[in-house]
């Protein structure tokens, strides 16, 4: 018999992401790509019943731009999931998106060198 | 006198008498044995009655060891088919746990693959389920459901016990409170609210929603559960009432068959955790009203902070993960929202999406032989920042909606 401060811990998600999304069909990642990058639009506030997922993302992307899966990953929440509810937001008109910017280019050593160079003799 | 003697009557006379005696004799005599057998039977019959209730004085113990030995056999059986259901259970219960920590980790592995995301959500919701029959008869053996590591909000034991029905989508939540529930109660009130959604779910038509209403009161706080079935009669009421307040473990074989674990369920752990359940009301919908009443005692205001969670890597190995700031750091987070999760500081500007990977580590004072270094790494990156800024002005389109 185990006593009751024997308990086993349970550490498995307590709410499970099915209850989150409301057992609705996911979004389809073209919607919203996993480097997409959201932010809240100006001047919203928070909907009303809003659950602590929609105000932890609205906490999140307050700020400025967030890719989808840093907002997935934050939340702790599986990206499908996330994208569900950025995606209400988005429709109902309380996020803004962008595509991910390209990589910056390496540029070349030596320019770089002699730019440093020009710059250090205007200084000193 | 001659005369007489000659006289047959005197003779015949005699003869009589002589007869008359005689036969007084004789019947004196068995007068006599008849008395004497009398005698012997009513002691025959004396000893034998005493006999008789000696016997049923003995009759009476043996019944009665009897059925006191019935019920230690019962009692055996009933105990040492518990601890095999328990042990059962339990093998069951950690089975599922693991089942449902594995599909945590794949549903974020496969999250971006909506298809794959879906049908894992659903072994997710099946699992849940079987958890939850599990950790029922588990309780009801005298098992222990598990402890969560934290206390969660009224909001979320409800989502939780959500997740762990058929129909749960016919579930709406309305919490008007926000306190959390303690750690300890977490598992025990999500599990109890799980049988009364599940019952709620079953006995009312399909479509029909169930509600639960989380109100603060005086003593605590009340989880509501209405449902728009077609009620419960008296027999079933006085049932549910019963179950719902046990005098002392139940009869896990009295519960019928198919066994309807519910209010049995409920009414241990009820008793066990010291929060108090009742189904007697009638809801607005016109079917049955259930309430969990969990005490004040069970309640806490404000989440613990939970345990850091052990670290694999020495500080050294992990330090250099941190050299590229995240935009959201722990150092941002400046409280907690109401429901829990970390309150951070509005930043000002824009979070640096592509954070350089050879970016130089700002808690480190340079060295003046590191000093140019240090400069041109920094130019470097305000080239590539105003290069970065160029490309993305050209090629991005306007911002959507």
């Amino acid at each position: 018999m185990t006593a009751p401060g024997q308990e086993e811990s349970v550490s498995s998600d307590f709410v499970r992401s099915y209850v989150i999304t409301g057992g609705r069909s996911l979004p389809s990642s073209d919607d919203l790509a996993l480097h997409t990058l959201v932010t809240l639009a100006p001047e919203r506030t928070p909907p009303l019943g809003a659950g602590p997922e929609v105000t932890a993302i609205w906490d999140l992307c307050a700020g400025g731009y967030l890719s989808v899966a840093e907002v997935a990953g934050h939340l702790g929440l599986p990206v499908g999931v996330a994208r569900l509810l950025l995606t209400d937001l988005s429709e109902q008109g309380h996020l803004l998106h962008r595509a991910e910017p390209p990589r910056a280019q390496n540029v070349d050593r030596e320019t770089l060198k002699k730019v440093l160079h020009g710059l250090q003799s205007l200084i000193s | 006198m001659t005369s007489l003697i000659r006289d047959p009557l005197l003779w015949i006379l005699l003869v009589v008498l002589v007869a008359a005696v005689f036969a007084v004799m004789r019947a004196r005599r068995t007068n006599l044995a008849l008395r004497r057998t009398r005698k012997d039977l009513e002691a025959n019959l004396g000893q034998t009655q005493g006999q008789l209730a000696q016997q049923q004085a003995h009759i009476t113990a043996l019944n009665a060891r009897h059925q006191g030995d019935l019920a230690d056999v019962r009692a055996d059986a009933e105990s040492s088919t518990k601890a095999v259901l328990k042990s059962a259970m339990g093998t069951l219960q950690s089975l599922a746990e693991e089942q449902q920590l594995l599909l945590d980790e794949l549903l974020k592995k496969y999250g971006n693959d909506t298809e794959v995301l879906a049908d894992l959500m659903s072994v997710d919701h099946t699992g849940s389920q079987f958890s939850r029959r599990a950790k029922g008869i588990s309780v009801l053996c005298g098992g222990w459901l598990g402890r969560r590591d934290g206390a969660a909000t009224v909001y979320d034991v409800a989502r939780s016990a959500q997740g762990r029905i058929k129909d749960f989508n016919r579930v709406g939540i309305h919490a008007q409170v926000s306190v959390f529930v303690s750690t300890k109660a977490v598992e025990p009130v999500a599990v109890v609210l799980a049988e009364l959604l599940d019952n709620a779910t079953t006995y009312s038509a399909p479509g029909t929603p169930v509600e639960v209403n989380i109100q603060a009161v005086p003593t605590g706080v009340c989880f509501i559960v209405d449902d728009a079935g077609l009620g419960m009669d008296q027999e079933t009421k006085d049932r549910a009432a019963a179950l719902l307040s046990p005098e002392g473990a139940v009869d896990i074989t009295s519960l019928g068959d198919p066994p309807r674990f519910g209010f049995a369920v409920c009414g241990m752990l009820a008793a066990r955790y010291g929060f108090a359940v009742s189904v007697g009301s009638v809801s607005p919908y016109g079917g049955v009203r259930a309430v969990i009443r969990v005490p004040e005692s069970l309640l806490t205001a404000e989440a613990p902070a939970p345990a850091e969670p052990v670290r694999e890597t020495s500080g050294e190995e992990a330090a250099p993960q941190r050299l590229a700031p995240v935009p959201v750091g722990p150092s941002h987070v400046v409280g907690r929202t109401n429901g829990g999760l970390p309150k951070r500081r509005r930043r000002q500007g824009a979070i640096s999406v592509v954070p350089s990977p050879d970016a130089p580590a700002t808690a480190e004072e340079p060295t003046p032989e590191q000093a140019s270094e240090v400069t041109a790494s920094r130019l470097g990156a305000f080239a590539r920042g105003t290069q970065l800024g160029r490309i993305t002005n050209t090629m991005e389109g306007p911002d959507q909606r």
